[in-house]
């Protein structure tokens, strides 16, 4: 299970690299204009490009279609007051429901002798001094 | 409200000097503040779980019998910190034990020395490298006699098994859930494995723990490690310590 997972990582991190490479070469220069000539900042754009590239090839998408100004920022911000309901419930819910899941402690739960020591009765005075 | 009656008002401006109509309210959300944070991090801290003193030293020396199972134990004879009888766990440096230079000593009279980690009744020497660490004595007139193990019955304990090393106080805290990591490696490394419970048995909170047969446990034990669990097996008193000799397929998670 875990192997599945970090070989799932893995792949998912290899394509982040694939599209670092092309977006920061090619691409970037055609949705921003700003950064046309300007190379030094590209590399620190890497790690994070690596985390959330399909929304980096979705936002490349919908520039390239030609929607620039308010139009770009128009989808986080209408989304913005949804999320805000979702996250004000589901925080509580994670929170209480990690407290619930957990187990409780410290916990003074007695120790249970099943079976005295077969012998030594002596031995068995001294040891619960 | 229109906008006349708003530019009247005074208006808090964090870099700006406050004005002389908001310092009252201002300072008693200051006050409310402090107070507030102050005593949430008090409740806080105080609910808690003691994680010990992790008090130790930089060096102790000990001479005693080295025993090899479960884990390395030295019985003391000779000791300025350690009263004579007493017995300590042994492990090595960073997260590991000493498994592969006490194999050859068992039995025999040895010197060890190192950082003592101690907790509660708990108390762990981890050795130095190399025979500085640990050595034969050489030319000891006899071995003195290694107290036989005392039954103390078949237990059924709640608690938590910890690596000795961490839980004695080299790591604070060194038990729960967010330590399970660190313990695992190092009882994989060799430490010797601890149970504490939640409730003293014959006056000991922490027992270390063999297999059934009084051999190692680690390997048995590692996916139960950190975390508030049930087991059964048979108790022993080894000079002052107690060993739990645990039914490895007896654990189980406590509800």
């Amino acid at each position: 299970m875990v192997a599945t997972l970090l070989q799932i990582a893995e792949v998912y991190l290899w394509i982040g690299a694939a599209v670092a490479a092309v977006f920061l070469l090619w691409g970037i220069d055609r949705v921003e204009p700003n950064a046309a000539g300007a190379f030094v900042f590209r590399p620190l754009l890497i790690p994070g490009i690596l985390l959330i590239w399909p929304l980096v090839l979705w936002r490349w998408w919908v520039l390239t279609r030609g929607e620039t100004g308010v139009r770009r920022h128009r989808p986080p911000r209408r989304v913005q007051h949804a999320v805000a309901i979702v996250l004000a419930l589901a925080i509580p819910v994670i929170l209480m429901g990690a407290l619930l899941v957990r187990q409780n402690r410290p916990l003074e739960r007695p120790a249970v002798l099943l079976a005295p020591p077969a012998a030594a009765p002596a031995a068995e005075g001294e040891a619960g001094q | 409200m229109n906008d006349a009656g708003d530019r009247s008002e005074p208006f808090f401006i964090g870099w700006a000097k406050a004005p002389t109509g908001l310092r009252p309210f201002l300072i008693g959300v200051g006050l409310c503040l402090v107070v507030l944070f102050g005593g949430v991090g008090f409740i806080a801290a105080a609910t808690q779980a003691d994680p010990g003193s992790g008090r130790g030293g930089r060096g102790e020396t000990a001479i005693g019998v080295l025993t090899y199972d479960p884990y390395p134990l030295l019985y003391v004879t000779e000791s300025e910190r350690y009263p004579t009888g007493h017995t300590l766990l042994l492990s090595g440096n960073a997260k590991f034990g000493v498994q592969d230079r006490a194999s050859a000593l068992d039995g025999r009279l040895v010197q060890v020395s190192g950082g003592p980690v101690a907790r509660g009744d708990l108390d762990m020497l981890r050795l130095r490298n190399g025979p500085d660490g640990l050595s034969l004595v050489e030319g000891a007139p006899a071995t003195p006699e290694v107290p036989e193990p005392v039954p103390l019955g078949r237990w059924r304990l709640t608690g938590e098994i910890c690596d000795g090393q961490c839980y004695g106080g080299a790591m604070r805290p060194g038990t729960g859930l967010a330590h399970r990591a660190c313990a695992n490696l190092c009882l994989i490394g060799g430490v010797p494995p601890v149970f504490v419970s939640t409730q003293a048995v014959a006056g000991e909170e922490f027992l270390l723990l063999a297999d059934a047969e009084g051999g190692p446990v680690t390997d048995a034990v590692l996916d139960h490690v950190a975390m508030l669990v049930d087991v059964e097996g048979e108790v022993e008193r080894r000079g002052d310590l107690l060993v739990f000799r645990i039914d490895p397929a007896s654990l189980q998670v406590a509800p």
